[in-house]
């Protein structure tokens, strides 16, 4: 221990994902010495490595595929004509975005001069890490962020099984299995079973609530499922995974729950529970950080932590789990750091699931909305109506825009349908700026684009829609 | 693994004495474990530990000089943590000395010193036990300003609630931040709101004999507070004078009595009200205010005369409009009027209102004079006390007057003293005749 090397910073960032990568070059910017500690090879944490990114480029690949079934059915062309993938193009082009987007980051923190450090970090006092990697190194910083992250969270009594993935695992696509079960109906579960499912295989999706993407309201989580409906091998909510048995065959699967069905066996099976916070893992507790029992690190609005110097970003600090929502909290963190009055005050964080046909919501969602028995109006505008989802052959879907009935302000919107997730910056943007159904309705959006449903839903509330036909008009 | 702790930054003091050593070697400690208190000659501090573990060597003893870096004592840290130090699952007893301070109204910029020491006086704060996600957590502003307002509010600390908007629907503009800020640095710092003013002393009074607590009444509490600010506003000086009431009083004394005739009384105080009126006219200063900049002075074209009334729920001011126009008789059954209502609380709230001098009158009571407190945004105020009969020089012999005493405290600000003394005098001669007034 003697011989180990001890470096000094002003500032240590411990964990490269959106959330410690944004704190650090955001610091290093405002001109402190700063050090990044990852313990992976690559930068750029779960979203870039093992999350957002990869997925999204798996998305998009099986979805052109999708498409190109879909018109087939259409007459357009051969319904036979579907892409045949080939797995381990898919495999090499999604790395291939992965290490780019990887050295671009690596590429951003030496044009800053910012020094990464590879190795797991761990607390041995208020003012000082240790980090274990190839050496091990002690750092003694003045101020530290925490943007540890959060790992896959699993369900008890899992058996030792490597055709049991998280996804992680999914991720990597060695194979294609025949049938797979996915455990969890939450946005990462249902992205992977839409990955798989275009790729070939059986889906069935176990969800331990009552519907699928829990939080999200109802309205517009019907269209995705009823069309998983038709194409899963099985959707079964309110139930639970009481026991896994593998077989040389593959892993029976035991259900409970009241409309429970008769065991099963699958190829793989996917847990997608959720995320655990990684609060525990970094002897926080050496520095006298509080820690509360889900490892959650809580934070005040300039992400301090209990301790004065000591910050945490990201998925460790609070729901939701949200690359964006943790650059944001990275920026804030660095800021004050910095010596500036900076604070995280955005009153809307938006949530996508990239499923087909895909949701958006931000804001406050109609379920909650009536569940605080505030007084609201709901304007909708279908995809039916407009002629942009007719041209794409998809009008799957609606936009719809919640509003306060005593101010008129947006207060919340949902958008199930194609590019519901670029859509829905909009109405965060409405939102922040505190516009009313008018300002949207009266802002003239393009035509034919399915952005123009966000104004043609604000009309719907405004009562001057022109596109539809109803009843309550201005 | 043993380990050294040094004495962290504590400011620009090189050697500071060792007041105290709160550990001996075997000692458990934890983190945040008191090791040491200095003293310097601002101020007693403790040094909390950085690390956890046991003592195994003290290299400090009482009466050392020590300053940053200095060696305090070993400790064997492989026997550390888990038990010694705050686990995780109990964050509420994590010893957070240091504990999350305000919003960073000032916040601390980089570098800063590692392990701040803390004050012996340091009260620990436990952190908060749950993490809010977003939605709970307190949002930075229900006000209706876009985010860059809000960062542009919060960078030069102004609550963006409280800035009046003059955008479209409501929204709060940058230049209204900017407006507002500009307005509060204009403000006269006497109104800037507290005055910095000691707070009077707390006394458990039950510890010397039996007490009684009771609410204030609404009007005491009101007109508390108005009195408070009046005296902190008003730059006041009194002038007493007294005026030769003698053929007044038995002029009044014939009137009283033709009036009881009607059910009606005829007091001094009509004829007091009808005689300001009348030197309200002459000078024009005490019928004045100063406008809210103190730059300019308001001279008020009508003559309103608040007379205060003792009523049993405390003092109020009800208001004779346009007195300077009106008959004593008239003034006589106004104030009968007014003051019937408010000891009845029926007063209308326009009786209160308007008022540009106030008289307050004590003389059915006593005293010879008193120092009344002027009404603010009016600049003066007439205290009448109780007429006495007095031996009066009158050329070559004492002869016996019935003398009224007045107590008149102007606005020193609006009015100089002389002014002051002129208007007593001319009060005390129209008294004295009241003749004068048909001139």
């Amino acid at each position: 221990m003697s011989t180990q090397t001890t470096l000094d910073t002003q500032l240590v960032v411990i964990g490269a994902g959106p959330g410690g990568y944004t704190a650090a070059f955001r610091a290093a910017d405002l001109g402190l010495n700063t050090m990044l500690v990852e313990r992976y090879p690559s930068l750029g944490g779960v979203c870039l490595n093992v999350g957002c990114i990869p997925s999204k480029a798996l998305l998009h690949a099986t979805g052109i595929a999708d498409e190109v079934s879909a018109l087939g059915e259409l007459g357009i062309w051969e319904p036979s004509a579907r892409p045949q993938i080939n797995l381990d193009g898919l495999r090499t082009w999604k790395d291939g975005v992965v290490k780019r987007l990887g050295g671009g980051i690596q590429q951003l923190a030496k044009q800053r001069k910012v020094t990464v450090l590879t190795g797991a970090a761990r607390f041995v006092s208020r003012n000082e890490l240790e980090i274990v990697g190839e050496t091990t190194q002690r750092l003694r910083f003045k101020h530290a962020v925490v943007a540890a992250g959060s790992s896959a969270a699993t369900i008890p009594n899992l058996p030792d099984d490597p055709r049991i993935i998280d996804s992680t695992g999914a991720l990597a696509l060695t194979d294609v299995p025949k049938r797979m079960l996915v455990i969890g109906g939450g946005i990462i579960g249902l992205e992977m079973a839409t990955v798989y499912h275009a790729l070939g295989s059986a889906i069935t999706v176990v969800e331990m609530l009552d519907s699928l993407v829990p939080g999200c309201d109802a309205d517009l989580v019907r269209p995705l499922q009823q069309r998983l409906r038709k194409t899963y091998e099985g959707i079964y909510l309110s139930t639970r995974v009481r026991e896994v048995r593998p077989t040389p065959e593959g892993l029976e699967v035991f259900f409970e729950g009241d409309k429970a069905p008769a065991s099963a066996v699958y190829d793989k099976v996917l847990v997608a529970v959720g995320r655990r916070p990684n609060g525990h893992k970094l002897n926080l507790a050496a520095a006298g950080v509080a820690v509360n029992e889900a490892g959650y690190v809580p934070v005040d609005r300039f992400q301090r932590t209990n301790i004065d110097h000591i910050y945490a970003v990201g998925d460790i600090t609070s729901q939701p789990m949200l690359a964006h929502k943790a650059a944001a909290e990275g920026r804030v963190a660095a800021e004050v750091i910095a010596g500036q009055r900076s604070a995280l005050d955005a009153l809307v964080i938006p949530s996508v699931a990239y499923t087909t046909p895909e949701i958006a919501w931000v804001g406050l969602s109609e379920t909650a909305a009536k569940s605080k028995d505030m007084d609201i109006r709901v304007g909708k505008f279908p995809f039916v109506a407009s002629g942009r989802a007719l041209t794409m052959g998809n009008t799957d879907g609606f936009t719809k825009i919640v509003i306060d009935n005593a101010t008129q302000r947006i207060v919340g919107a949902g958008i199930v349908g194609s590019h519901a997730g670029e859509l829905i910056a909009e109405l965060a943007l409405a939102i922040e700026l505190g516009a009313d159904a008018e300002d949207v309705a009266l802002t003239i959006h393009p035509h034919p684009s399915l952005s123009e449903s966000v104004a043609l839903a604000a009309a719907v509330l405004e009562g001057t829609i022109t596109d539809l036909y109803l009843p309550r008009r201005k | 693994m043993k380990e050294t702790i040094h004495v962290p930054n504590i400011g620009d003091f090189e050697a500071v004495d060792v007041i105290e050593v709160l550990v001996s070697v075997g000692d458990e400690i934890a983190l945040d474990t008191p090791l040491l208190t200095l003293e310097s000659d601002k101020a007693a501090l403790e040094v909390p530990s950085t690390l956890a573990g046991k003592v195994v060597e003290v290299l400090v003893k009482v009466g050392d000089q020590v300053g940053e870096g200095h060696a305090i004592c070993v400790v064997d840290v492989a026997a550390e943590t888990a038990s010694a130090a705050p686990t995780p699952d109990a964050p509420a007893a994590a010893p957070a000395a240091a504990a999350p301070t305000p919003p960073p109204s000032a916040p601390v910029a980089a570098p800063m010193p590692p392990t701040p020491p803390t004050l012996t006086t340091g009260v620990p704060v436990s952190a908060p036990a749950k993490p809010l996600t977003r939605d709970e957590a307190p949002a930075g502003t229900t006000a209706h300003a876009s985010p860059a307002v809000r960062q542009f509010a919060r960078e030069l600390g102004v609550e963006v609630a409280l800035v009046p908007p003059s955008g479209p629907k409501g929204r709060i503009l940058k230049e209204d931040v900017q407006a507002y800020v500009k307005k509060r640095m204009a403000q006269p710092e006497a109104a800037a709101g507290s005055l910095g003013l000691p707070a009077a002393p707390s006394v458990d009074f039950a510890k010397f004999g039996e007490v009684v607590s009771r609410p204030l009444s609404r009007i005491r509490l009101k007109s508390a507070a108005n009195l408070h600010r009046n005296w902190l506003l008003a730059t006041m000086v009194t002038q007493f004078d007294e005026a030769d009431i003698t053929e007044l009083e038995a002029f009044r004394k014939v009137q009283d009595n033709l009036a009881k005739q009607q059910g009606r009384r005829v007091s001094i105080l009509p004829f007091v009200v009808k005689a300001v009126a009348h030197a309200l006219r002459l000078f024009p200063d005490f019928n004045s205010s100063l406008d809210e900049t103190g730059q300019a002075q308001i001279f008020k074209q009508y003559i309103n005369i608040g007379v205060a009334v003792d009523t049993p729920n405390g003092l109020v001011v009800p208001v004779v409009r346009g007195a300077d126009a009106k008959g004593v008789l008239e003034i006589a059954d106004e104030l009968a009027l007014l003051s019937a209502r408010a000891r009845e609380g029926k007063s209308l709230l326009d009786d209160f209102q308007g008022g540009t001098f106030t008289i307050s009158s004590l003389g059915g009571i006593g005293g010879t004079a008193f120092t009344p407190i002027v009404n603010v945004p009016e600049v003066a105020i007439l205290g009448v006390s109780r007429a006495v009969t007095k031996p009066v020089f009158a050329g070559d012999a004492f002869v016996p007057r019935l003398m009224l005493p007045l107590s008149l405290t102007y606005d020193h600000r609006v009015i100089d003293g002389a002014l002051g003394a002129r208007f007593a005098a001319h009060l005390s001669k129209t008294l004295g005749d009241m003749r004068q007034l048909i001139l």
